[in-house]
């Protein structure tokens, strides 16, 4: 091969790079070992001595090196074979980057190595060492990249300026905000305080007024209270067949009532129902805890009680009943009962109706407000102005505290290490494949948007950065997406890798529902020391 | 693959009805929804109408032949028995004068039956006694009952209960006409269903009307039933009766999820049955490609039915087994093998339908499959992955996702807009390329196959002749009509390299919802009523529809490759005789660990059915198995013969390389125990062509005389040497392991070597890594040790010999070579191998001394397991290389003996010594 030609095509630094190859070319030649041996391990392989295997185990004739049978555990003594089924095998690939490979690899007829070292001896198949080619495509590679690396790291720092300057806007607001919010409680204050006074005022006038309002509302209770003790008592006498002062399963699983599930007897599970879970009840007990459940039954025994039902169930309802028509009566019911029992597990949901037709009752019965005394009404009219005033003073402490909120939010937010990722907000890149419009609007949100309509999905939310722990800005999840049918919520994993433009290079959907973008940006251009030097020189 | 999910979704989203994670049994009839089931299960015993009439009896070399008349309805059948070669007989009825012909299976035989000598021993007119060979066979007339005896025991006899049923066809009588007909007896009320059926929203006119056929037959003194496949069910046949279990159903069905432990159809119906007994084996086929019921009592699970049976019978309650068959069209023609081992019986049914072909090597490697890999970047990033992980792996696979818009033989323009670049890249490391190619065919203008196959009529019909259209993966579809011979040399010629554009010599197919899978039809399949080529309903054909299909793909890819390449067929319906064409897998299962544990016994009966190449979706099809399953699923799966990752739509992505390095450890190291063990494997389909014996085996098979094994098919054996118990259940810390053979039989562990006895259950601790695995002491088990990625790849790779001693220190094996892919084989071009290790000497010679091939592959290493002791050297002999000194290692506890690199090339003879 002629380095001179090589060497012509070449800057300094890749000369050098070539000289160290060549160097290497002839250190390789001069230096026997084994083949797949590398050279930093040359000295291991000593054919004066008996070889030691690496792992210290045993020790082998040197013969025994390489000859296709495998001694030793650690497979070091078949560095150049396919004896070992845990060897390594070092390709020089001189003109490229050496290579470790399995010693599966070596001769199975495909050439792994680019100096086709993995095949010698192989009959079967002729390797073309191509180590120069590829070596100068992968070095001008390289170049493409360090220079994309060094462009992309100029805009890179560009953008970081701008992000400092906005997070250093947003600080400034902050304490700008901090203030304006100070002042705005102190008004608050003031105000609430102003409310307060007049409020007592307002409150003293308004005592007597409230206290005819009480007095009607405890009486209406009271009359109530008394009604229902009255029937309770009534109902425990005539179930207390027995009359022992209580209430218990026998006697209640007499009666048809309580027969929740239809099925014509009632089950002792069905009567401890209705007796709070206990297996009798006295009258107080019977008053205050199974009543609730007690009374229900028995108005829907009589007829008397339509169960409220609310929108959304009317609708299943309808559907069930006409499933099964001419069941329909029976199922009604079931499905409440089912309903009670399992939503709300009791007391809650025997509360729940009376709740409702108690407050009708006292919506209906309540008088209109009386009319106040022109002394009266003048001091609830400034109160009602003064309770005005604090409210829209209340607002704008909340004004200023959203914003103060969102900009604590973005400041939380990790922007990369130099703030460079902070441009991106507020943008959004598309993608387009045959079928759809992806976007990726950073810090923000993945969308799906078919080219034939303008139905988006949202394939995730902004969530974090998930990169391996060497560099986490590598990746970008957008989770908790719209879901997708009998599958999980659509999430998004973007890759960000440098580049001269913000643009979306790639989306798949490896698994159903996971989405993966592929981003490049000045912002990920950040640059590092380059390996494949380090490669060579560690060969060296 | 996939069944009908999408389908049923949008079908269900109609009914506003949830979907439930299980089958939907409401798709699928039960005995009693079908009338031809009902009208033969409810047929008394003791009451047989039909008999011979033995002064018409004609008797020939191999045949005797005779009238067989129905008493009651005055009808005349012919009834035929021929002896056949290899113990075995057949039994043809059929109608004299029929309204309608009547079909007789095509495809499933592998050719005509070889026919032999009888003898006849006695004739009156009540009897008749015939003889061939050891076996002797009394027919009795009145009522006709058929006893075939090995030597001088009874070991079958077919209606010996009086179920025998043939329906003969018949004009439908027209309303109000019913008394004019004055020759026939007034009958019973017709069963409802008789001359039409419905089920669900699905009408079945039924033209001809009841045609059913069935037999019973006893084995007396069984203790098993086996066979039957397919179904989801234990090994052992279980009993079934009227009031509780359905019978065995064999109709090619597409179930959505389907249950385990069922008696109910799935994809595919092998009606072959073995009774087995300490004593014998028998077995029967019923040749029929109708709807099949098969019920089945044992004396052992005595219920209330049985022992009615019994009490009117007249029958003893000695030990027996009750099979009865009913098919709801076709004629009677069945098969008795007399066994009289369970190998013999076996044999005497691949002798009938054939045995698989020998595979490629590669088909026996790692199948990574999903619904779907994306496009060509996908596939070849999983390749690569594989590669990073050193995990080996031969064929990638694609589901429906790769064709444009569903039509088969085309490509996604975008996804695969390079299929030979995509394949070329396969082979470029010795993979191959496996696509699915489904039998629907999508109704679109444009579309070649579509177009083509209306202009030239290859479809199949509604019965009024118009063409049947039916839904599926594509939408809309039509179904070739594969019976017509035109239309299978259509059909093959599609896979034509130079008409199925993109394809390749290394893409191999999958035929997936032959059975035909319909989503809108009955049953999730074809009507009934649906007319196939020859004016058969497609009551009449439906389970061989499948394996027409999978027949026409086998010769598609014989003819693309001139013959030369070995095809690799992967199918989901079967039949008998399947096996000489595809591979089969159990279908869409799940991820569950008793969808792992049942993937034995299913392929265990699959095996025992003539179909040794048989496997289960490696992780489970739906849902997502977690990482202990997908071990555990890789470490099973590794011991079953068809082995093939695949996965849901639906489901996460799960390549092996995805999991914790720990996890990887493990699946990479079941993937290497298959990969080292691939020469084993492939002499085993070698030995399985040659004689029909299974590749897989349940241990009934090896040791047929010890009943305390009768019911394990949680334990496999490969071929008579590897003992095989997967850990098939989650947070394993032991398992009960059975190994077979008495005291003197020796179980060696596969990786330390420590020997037990094969006397019975033994408590095994297990650890991930950790999976029951045994030689058999006394087998040479042949092995190429070295890691490739592919199995293709280790071509010339060389062999170690696993020397497992016997009581005796004895032992022998056989080791297959040849090309690993073209059928040059049939040219001799092959070594079969036979080593024999005794006396303190291994030595090889050939089987087939005058089979030859050139091969590279050399002898590297014996492991004698369990080794005489003080062995200091040993001596290589062959001709090339004379006499040579080897080096010899013992293990650190004394458990085997290493011989160092014998370096002899197996093409040689050789012997080895140890001194």
């Amino acid at each position: 091969m002629s380095s001179s030609r090589l060497l012509l095509n070449f800057n300094l630094k890749h000369s050098i790079l070539i000289i160290l190859i060549i160097v290497c070319e002839i250190l390789t030649s001069e230096v026997p070992r084994p083949r797949g041996v590398s050279l930093s391990r040359a000295s291991l392989y000593d054919p004066e001595k008996d070889f030691v295997c690496l792992d210290g185990t045993i020790s082998i004739p040197f013969t025994h090196v390489n000859d296709d049978y495998c001694d030793c555990p650690d497979g070091s003594d078949e560095p150049g074979t396919s004896a070992c089924p845990n060897g390594i095998f070092h390709c020089t690939n001189a003109g490229h980057k050496p290579l470790n490979i399995h010693s599966s690899r070596v001769k199975d007829g495909i050439c792994d190595c680019c100096d086709g070292s993995d095949e010698h001896g192989n009959n079967n198949v002729n390797c073309v060492n191509n180590c120069y080619e590829l070596g100068r495509s992968a070095r001008e590679e390289a170049q493409r990249q360090a220079e994309l690396i060094k462009v992309g790291n100029q805009m890179r720092l560009e953008f970081s300026q701008k992000g400092i300057q906005i997070k250093q806007e947003k600080k400034e607001k902050l304490v700008e905000l901090e203030k304006h919010k100070a002042e705005a409680e102190a008004v608050l204050k003031e105000k609430e305080s102003l409310k307060n006074e007049v409020e007592v005022l307002e409150g003293a006038a308004l005592e007597q007024y409230k206290k005819i309002e009480e007095e009607e509302r405890k009486r209406k209770e009271e009359a109530e209270a008394a009604d229902t003790r009255i029937e309770a008592t009534e109902t425990f006498n005539r179930f207390d067949s027995n009359k022992d002062g209580k209430v218990d399963i026998s006697e209640l699983q007499t009666r048809q009532t309580f027969d929740k599930d239809r099925n014509g007897e009632v089950s002792e599970e069905e009567a401890k129902f209705f007796l709070n879970e206990e297996e009798s009840v006295d009258l107080e007990a019977f008053i205050t805890l199974a009543w609730p459940r007690i009374k229900p039954f028995m108005m829907l025994d009589a007829g008397l009680f339509k169960p409220p039902i609310k929108e959304g169930e009317e609708e299943e309802q309808e559907h069930i009943n006409e499933e099964h028509e001419g069941e329909a009566e029976e199922l009604t019911e079931e499905e409440l009962h089912e309903g009670e029992e399992s939503e709300f597990g009791g007391e809650e949901d025997e509360e729940e109706p009376e709740e409702e037709i108690e407050e009708k009752a006292t919506e209906t019965s309540t008088p209109a407000p009386p009319q106040y005394d022109e002394e009266t009404q003048k001091l609830v009219d400034a109160a009602n102005e003064a309770r005005k005033e604090y409210e829209s003073a209340k607002q704008a402490v909340r004004d200023i505290q959203t914003e103060l909120n969102n900009i604590e939010e973005y400041l939380e937010k990790d922007y990369g290490p130099d703030e460079e990722f902070a441009v991106l907000e507020g943008q959004c890149f598309e993608y387009t494949d045959h079928e759809y419009i992806y976007k990726l609007c950073p810090f923000d949100k993945t969308i799906q948007q078919p080219k034939s309509n303008s139905l988006e999905t949202r394939l995730g939310t902004w969530s974090r950065w998930a990169g391996p722990d060497i560099n986490k800005y590598q990746i970008m999840m957008y989770e908790r997406g719209q879901s997708c049918w009998n599958g999980p919520q659509r999430s998004t994993k973007v890759r960000v890798a440098c580049g001269s433009e913000n643009k979306v290079i790639s989306v798949t959907e490896p698994n159903r529902c996971e989405y993966q973008f592929d981003f490049i940006t000045p912002a990920a251009c950040k640059e590092l020391a380059s390996d494949s030097e380090d490669d060579v020189h560690d060969e060296l | 693959m996939e069944t009908s999910k999408r389908y049923k979704f949008l079908a269900l989203c109609a009914l506003m009805v949830s979907l439930v994670e299980a089958v939907d049994r409401n798709n699928f009839k039960t005995c009693e929804q079908s009338s031809f089931c009902r009208r033969l299960r409810g047929v008394k015993p003791g009451e047989s109408k039909y008999e011979l009439n033995l002064g018409s009896l004609q008797v020939s070399d191999t045949t005797i032949e005779a009238e067989l008349v129905n008493k009651e309805a005055d009808v005349t059948f012919k009834f035929v028995l021929t002896a056949l070669v290899d113990n075995t007989f057949r039994v043809v009825v059929d109608e004299v004068k029929p309204l309608h012909p009547r079909y007789k299976v095509e495809g499933a035989l592998d050719g005509e039956p070889q026919v032999s000598k009888l003898e006849l021993l006695e004739r009156s007119s009540e009897q008749v006694v015939i003889k061939s060979g050891d076996n002797k066979v009394i027919i009795k007339a009145a009522p006709l009952k058929v006893e075939f005896y090995q030597g001088d025991s009874l070991a079958s006899v077919v209606n010996g209960r009086g179920l025998f049923v043939f329906e003969h066809l018949r004009a439908k009588k027209v309303e109000g006409d019913v008394v004019t007909n004055l020759d026939e007896q007034p009958q019973q009320t017709e069963d409802p269903g008789a001359w039409e059926e419905n089920f669900k929203s699905h009408h079945d006119t039924k033209p001809r009307g009841p045609e059913a056929v069935g037999v019973d037959i006893t084995f007396p003194g069984a203790h098993r039933a086996y066979g039957l496949p397919e179904h989801a069910d234990r090994f052992a046949l279980r009993s079934t009766d009227a009031r509780g279990t359905d019978p065995y159903r064999l109709y090619n069905l597409d179930v959505f999820e389907y249950e385990l432990d069922t008696t109910m159809a799935i994809y595919g119906s092998v009606p072959v049955l073995y009774a087995h007994s300490p004593e014998r084996t028998v077995g029967v086929f019923w040749l029929n490609a109708a709807e099949t019921w098969v019920d089945i009592s044992n004396s052992k699970d005595t219920n209330v039915v049985s022992s009615i049976v019994n009490l009117v019978s007249g029958q003893q309650t000695e030990t027996h087994v009750n099979a009865h068959f009913m098919s709801e069209s076709g004629i009677v023609d069945l098969f008795v093998f007399l066994g009289p081992t369970p190998q013999k019986a076996v044999q005497q049914y691949a002798k009938l339908t054939g045995s698989a072909p020998l595979p490629q090597y590669f088909a026996l490697g790692y199948h990574q499959c999903r619904w779907n890999y994306n496009d060509e970047d996908d596939v070849r990033t999983v390749v690569e992955n594989f590669d990073e992980h050193d995990m080996p792996l031969d064929v990638m696979w694609l589901d429906i996702e790769y064709t444009d818009g569903k039509k088969y033989f085309t490509w996604d323009p975008i996804k695969f807009k390079h299929p030979a670049v995509m394949q070329q890249n396969l082979t470029a490391t010795g993979r191959k390329l496996v696509v699915i190619i489904d039998p629907h065919i999508k109704r679109e203008g444009g579309y070649f196959l579509h177009e083509e196959a209306l202009a030239n009529d290859y479809y199949v019909k509604n019965k009024d002749g118009s063409v049947y259209e039916g839904w599926c993966w594509p939408g809309s579809s039509s179904y070739l009509d594969l019976f017509n011979p035109k239309v299978r040399e259509y059909y093959a010629g599609l896979y034509a390299l130079d008409k199925f554009t993109g394809s390749t010599n290394d893409l191999y197919i999958w035929n997936d919802m032959n059975e035909p899978s319909v989503f809108n039809g009955p049953e999730i399949t074809m009507p009934k009523d649906c007319v196939h080529y020859g004016d058969w309903e497609h009551r009449h054909v439906h389970n061989v529809y499948g394996l027409f299909y999978i027949m026409a793909t086998y010769q598609g890819l014989l003819n693309r490759a001139n013959n030369k390449l070995r095809p690799f067929v992967l199918t989901r319906a079967h039949y008998s005789g399947a096996q000489r064409y595809a591979a089969v897998w159990t279908g869409d299962n799940a991820a569950d660990w008793s969808h792992l544990a049942i993937s034995l016994p299913m392929c265990l009966s699959e095996a025992m059915g003539g179909i040794s190449f048989c496997g289960a979706d490696i992780g489970g099809f739906f849902n997502n198995p977690d990482e202990e399953l997908l071990q555990r699923w890789y470490q099973t799966g590794a011991w079953l013969p068809f082995f093939r990752a695949h996965a849901h739509i639906d489901t996460k992505r799960r390549e092996p390389y995805l999991y914790n390095q720990d996890v990887r450890t493990r699946i990479r190291n079941a993937l290497r125990q298959r990969y080292v063990h691939l020469p084993l494997w492939y002499t085993l389909f070698w030995e399985h062509y040659r004689t029909g014996n299974p590749v897989i085996r349940p241990l009934v098979y090896e040791y047929p005389t010890q009943t305390d094994l009768f019911d394990i098919d949680d334990e496999i054996l490969i071929g008579s040497s590897i003992l095989a118990h997967p850990v098939t259940k989650s947070g394993a810390t032991t398992e009960n392991v059975f190994l077979p053979g008495g005291a003197k039989e020796i179980w060696y562990d596969i990786e330390d070597y420590r020997p037990l006895p094969g006397t019975g259950y033994l408590s095994i601790p297990v650890t991930m890594d950790k999976v029951p695995v045994y030689y058999r002491g006394g087998s040479i088990i042949p092995r190429k040790d070295r890691p490739r990625r592919a199995s293709t790849l280790t071509h010339d790779d060389p062999f170690t010999l696993y020397v497992a001693l016997d009581n005796n220190k004895r032992a022998e094996g056989t080791l297959y070579i040849d090309d690993y892919q073209s059928f040059d084989y049939k040219n001799k071009k092959y070594l079969y191998i036979k080593f024999v290790y005794e006396n303190g000497k291994l030595t090889s010679s050939f089987i087939d001394g005058d089979a030859n091939y050139q091969t590279k592959a050399w002898l590297e290493r014996v492991v004698v397991i369990g080794p005489p002791s003080g062995i200091k050297e040993a001596k290589i002999t062959s001709k090339k290389l004379g006499t040579v000194k080897l080096k010899v290692s013992y293990d650190g506890e004394n458990r085997s003996l290493t011989i160092r690199k014998p370096g002899v090339n197996l093409q040689e003879t050789f012997s080895i010594s140890l001194h």
